[in-house]
């Protein structure tokens, strides 16, 4: 049985093993943690390192337990998923100068941190345009006579509303007569509140709903589900929530993000003292394949999220990035 | 009659003893349990118990993680204990542990040109204030109108945990996060380390300093003898004189004010900041080890440190075993069962009267 430090002659081989700090909400949620932890073991199995995931019920007080068991247990690299980490990210790294750290979200310093962030608003882009090109064919299923679309924000935040500039950028370059609703519900855990609001929303007229919102979004589908209409996904690929009432989902590849941070470490190429920044070029963010969608929406259209896509990744086209550049003109007052 | 000596008629040192045994007896049984799961599931019981010991208590560093973590049980324990003595069935200290954190994160990241101690206790103080107050509430209903405190109780803590929800994705949202969190507090309003780098503060010193209060309160103090006579019996108490609405608002305004100094001590010492996830449920945890300790200070401290083992060195022994979270929930919901077991007796005599 691997127990105790008799694992450690194992681990000795090459390079030292890996943890995984889950976040909130833990192993089996079906999103966030779930998705990074298959990259952690997609990246275990392909560099043959050990590796733990370590749970907790009490994930924010036990943060810097966690993380200096790990750092002066013998692993070489930590990776946190957990965003109220930050702060123990930084002490704990500062006393293992030898140990690597990773955190997802959030930038920390420190020679051997590497923070990885994503550019959602670059996805968020992609799917604002998609709904502002669907929400103007009223041929479709579903779609109302005047072109509206709305996002609903867990919070008022420039960390959500990186999130809705991009989806109102990219709606608004289809065609600047699209109305954008926009909408907080101050709450990422309760899906009565968010189908409440979207239920107002579609009540005002809107056809397609964005929820970035967390579990709150959950209540976003449904009511789309409920009324006929459209939600649209978040951080992982939502569709077959409701299967044919969500347009698409805006992924964030967690997964990805953990297992590159993984293979660099094994080939000693860690980016410490990086930000790692994970756009539509890494394929760090991107919609979803829209499997129960794409038969619905004009192959035209389709395409031209592609052209946009690549625009993006070319610099042709640039994203508007709340969290670096505030606020634009044109935010909704 | 001095108060100690008629402290003297009611305890007897041999109940002392059996609060020791009662606050084992549970976690015993709870060994024999998961090692029976253990052993059900191809693991080695003495092994993974082996490794659990380790992790809690093998040297100073895993010491001090398990006092740290066991720092906000024993808060809310002591909160707990104070009301339960008085025969008060007093459930609301989950509440005001968020109300308390919120308080004390509040004035940590606003109040930043005060100097480091008067900073610390204007945070702690306001903490135990917001916790005081939000007791006087219930205690108001159930001295005057006999409103059932486990029912006004448990209902605002599911007020308070949805107030410090909206505040802290409101207005006390720290500028440009995308997650539920206040700002920083400021470093000068820290609790400080007591045994750098561990996570042990001074948080551990204040809840064993307030532990001796507790049974000094509990032996020696006027308030403490009638919160005892209550408890026993409420009747009698009454008979001799005791102004039963006035004590029950002074114990629930304590117990209060002790459970708000818990949250604003944990927010100042560990989490810095009030954030989502604050409380995994200390006010329920602490409740099940007044339960287990009898209410007397040495059986929750036995109980406060053993839930913050579990806490601590469940988390840590997944970096070094495959034992899942799952194995060490279920060593906390047996101790807390057996713990419930004592609850039914209070109830019981609670209804009785």
């Amino acid at each position: 049985m691997a127990l105790g430090l008799v694992a450690s002659a194992a681990w000795a081989a090459d390079k030292a093993p890996v943890a995984l700090i889950i976040a909130q909400g833990g192993l089996g949620d079906q999103s966030y943690n779930d998705l990074a932890d298959k990259g952690f073991k997609k990246a275990l199995g392909e560099t043959k390192l050990e590796g733990k995931e370590v749970e907790s019920k009490d994930v924010v007080a036990q943060g810097e337990n966690m993380l200096r068991r790990a750092a002066d247990g013998g692993f070489g690299l930590i990776v946190d998923l957990e965003y109220s980490h930050g702060d123990a990210v930084k002490t704990v790294a500062k006393d293992y100068p030898k140990v690597d750290f990773s955190i997802l979200n959030l930038v920390e310093p420190g020679a051997n941190v590497a923070s990885v962030l994503f550019k959602e608003q670059e996805g968020s882009y992609l799917a604002g345009a998609l709904a502002a090109m669907v929400a103007s064919d009223p041929k479709i299923k579903g779609i109302g006579p005047k072109p509206i679309i709305g996002v609903i924000g867990g919070t008022k935040s420039a960390g959500i509303d990186k999130f809705i500039a991009g989806y109102i950028q990219g709606a608004h370059d289809v065609d600047p007569k699209v109305e954008v609703k926009v909408a907080y519900s101050n709450n990422f855990g309760d899906p009565a509140i968010g189908h409440q609001m979207a239920k107002a929303m579609f009540d005002e007229g809107a056809s397609i709903v964005y929820q970035v919102a967390g579990g709150t979004g959950i209540g976003v589908i449904q009511a789309a589900k409920e009324t006929g209409h459209y939600a649209i996904g978040v951080d992982t690929d939502q569709d077959a929530l409701a299967k044919g009432h969500v347009l698409t989902s805006m992924i964030k590849r967690t997964d990805l993000a953990v297992e590159t941070v993984i293979k660099d470490y094994a080939e000693d190429k860690f980016p410490g003292g990086q930000t790692v920044t994970l756009g539509l070029k890494e394929d760090g963010v991107g919609l979803s394949p829209m499997t129960y969608t794409k038969d619905l929406i004009p192959a035209a259209d389709l395409a031209k999220i592609d052209e946009m896509k690549k625009k993006i990744i070319a610099g042709e086209i640039k994203v508007w990035d709340v969290t670096s550049q505030g606020y634009p003109s044109w935010w909704p007052k | 009659m001095s108060a100690a000596a008629t402290a003297g008629v009611v305890r007897s040192p041999r109940r002392d003893w059996t609060a020791l045994v009662d606050a084992l007896a549970p976690f015993a049984v709870a060994l024999i349990v998961g090692a029976i799961l253990l052993a059900a599931t191809g693991r080695n019981p003495f092994d993974v118990y082996g490794l659990m010991a380790r992790e809690g208590f093998g040297g100073a560093g895993r010491l001090e993680a398990t006092l740290t973590a066991a720092t906000p049980i024993l808060f809310t324990a002591i909160a707990t204990a104070v009301s339960f003595r008085a025969g008060i069935f007093n459930v609301g200290v989950e509440g005001v542990f968020y109300l308390g954190g919120m308080a004390g994160a509040v004035v940590g990241f606003t109040l930043t040109s005060f100097p480091s101690p008067l900073l610390i206790v204007v945070e702690l103080a306001a903490g135990a204030l917001i916790g005081g107050l939000w007791l006087a509430a219930p205690a108001l209903l159930r001295a005057r109108l006999q409103v059932d405190e486990v029912v006004s109780t448990l209902m605002l803590n599911f007020i308070a945990a949805n107030l410090t929800l909206y505040l802290v994705n409101g207005p006390f949202l720290a500028p440009g996060s995308a997650n539920s969190a206040t700002p920083m507090i400021v470093e000068a309003g820290w609790l400080p380390r007591i045994a750098p780098p561990s996570t042990l503060t001074l948080g551990f010193v204040i809840a064993l300093i307030l532990l001796a209060l507790y049974a000094l309160w509990d032996r020696l103090t006027p308030l403490g003898f009638e919160a005892r006579l209550n408890g026993l019996n409420p009747r009698f108490s009454r008979a001799i004189g005791i102004d039963a609405p006035r004590l029950i608002l002074k114990v629930m305004i304590l117990s209060g004010a002790i459970g708000g100094l818990a949250g604003s001590a944990h927010a100042l010492g560990v989490t810095h900041r009030f954030v989502v996830g604050f409380s995994p449920g200390y006010g329920w945890t602490g409740l099940a080890v007044a339960l287990m300790g009898r209410n007397s200070a040495v059986g929750m401290l036995i109980g406060a440190i053993v839930f913050g083992a579990l806490d601590s060195a469940g988390t840590t022994v997944q970096l070094f075993s495959d034992i899942p979270l799952e194995i060490v929930d279920v060593l906390q919901g047996v101790v807390t069962i057996f713990a419930v077991v004592r609850f039914g007796r209070l109830r019981g005599r609670r209804s009785a009267r």
